[in-house]
């Protein structure tokens, strides 16, 4: 196998979760040997007797799964679906994006098959490629939806189709004269129609006033009949 | 709502076609599926004897959920709310 290659075996600097011995390695249905399989976090690793071998990227490890199909004539196995071609002539795989052939549009599909002679190894095999697999998310999109809890600042993002909501000073500063004086006069009106009366639960005091009053909240319902009759028509 | 246990079809991006009992799902959307098996079995013999798997969440194309299991109003109102607050 020419994209059989020669590389030291993973340690624990490559968080290796596991090694399984005496695992047979099968390609698109050929045997590549017996070797040992390396489950590590950073890629899925399988070299044979002397040394040779070849590593899988989690990225491209489509899905795995357990074949407990004892009438299979491999017998049980973990079975590994890869995208991406792995050419016998060529020395590496070759990712979809690199395929130089005609079914460009068609996805390349490897299946491996790794077949211990420990059966009852399969299990442990299997999550903790599961494991290793939730390591490699894929990275994420410009438009993606996890926002890790962070508030989105609308004022300092500046979206136009958002409304905004003045500030009490920024509101204050816009005012021209005649809204200078629309305020004035409307807060003059408050003060004097709460402090002429009425005491009873519900209506605001004169301490009340203050503590709400930031020249920006007018209260709309008027407390007393007439109120706003002299009010200026507003074209 | 939830669909664990419950049967769902996973279309891989690849167009393979796995129906089998939903066991799990992470924040990646990766999935676990049991009992499988797959719509196409002459292209992919070698899966016929599998019974469980674990699907890399960026290779789905589609999960078919089964109708009469989903709460369609639910489903629909709580996209529409997840897709204002992405606005904001």
């Amino acid at each position: 196998m020419s994209f059989l290659k020669s590389f030291p075996p993973p340690g624990p600097a490559e968080g290796l979760l596991r090694q399984q011995p005496d695992t047979e390695a099968v390609l698109n249905g050929k045997g590549l040997g017996t070797g040992t399989l390396y489950i590590a976090e950073s890629r899925l690793s399988w070299l044979d007797g002397s040394g040779l071998g070849f590593s899988l990227e989690y990225p491209t490890i489509s899905l795995h799964a357990l074949s407990r199909d004892r009438s299979d004539c491999l017998g049980e196995h973990l079975y590994v679906m890869v995208n991406a071609k792995f050419e016998e002539e060529s020395k590496e795989p070759v990712a979809d994006e690199e395929e130089e052939d005609s079914d460009d549009d068609v996805e390349p599909i490897t299946e491996f098959r790794f077949v211990p002679s420990d059966k009852s190894a399969l299990e442990a095999m299997f999550t903790a490629m599961c494991e290793c697999q939730a390591l490699h998310p894929d990275p994420e999109d410009e438009d993606s939806d996890d926002y890790d809890g962070e508030e989105y600042d609308v004022e300092a993002h500046g979206q136009g189709d958002i409304p905004t909501f003045y500030t009490y000073e920024e509101g204050l500063s816009h005012l021209t004269a005649e809204g200078q004086a629309t305020l004035e006069r409307l807060e003059g009106m408050l003060s004097q129609s709460v402090s002429s009366q009425y005491n009873m639960a519900g209506v605001r005091t004169e301490d009340s006033i203050r503590d709400y009053e930031d020249g920006m909240e007018v209260d709309t319902t008027p407390t007393v009949a007439g109120q706003f009759e002299d009010a200026d028509v507003d074209h | 709502m939830s669909l664990v246990g419950k049967d769902v079809v996973v279309e891989l991006k690849n167009d393979l076609s796995i129906c089998g009992t939903l066991h799990s799902v992470d924040q990646y959307l990766n999935i676990k599926l049991t009992d499988i098996s797959v719509t196409d079995p002459e292209k992919y013999p070698h899966m016929l004897s599998v019974k469980n798997c674990f699907i890399r969440g960026s290779v789905v194309r589609y999960v078919q959920l089964p109708a009469d299991e989903v709460d369609t109003q639910l489903l629909q109102d709580a996209a529409r709310k997840e897709a204002l607050q992405q606005k904001q």
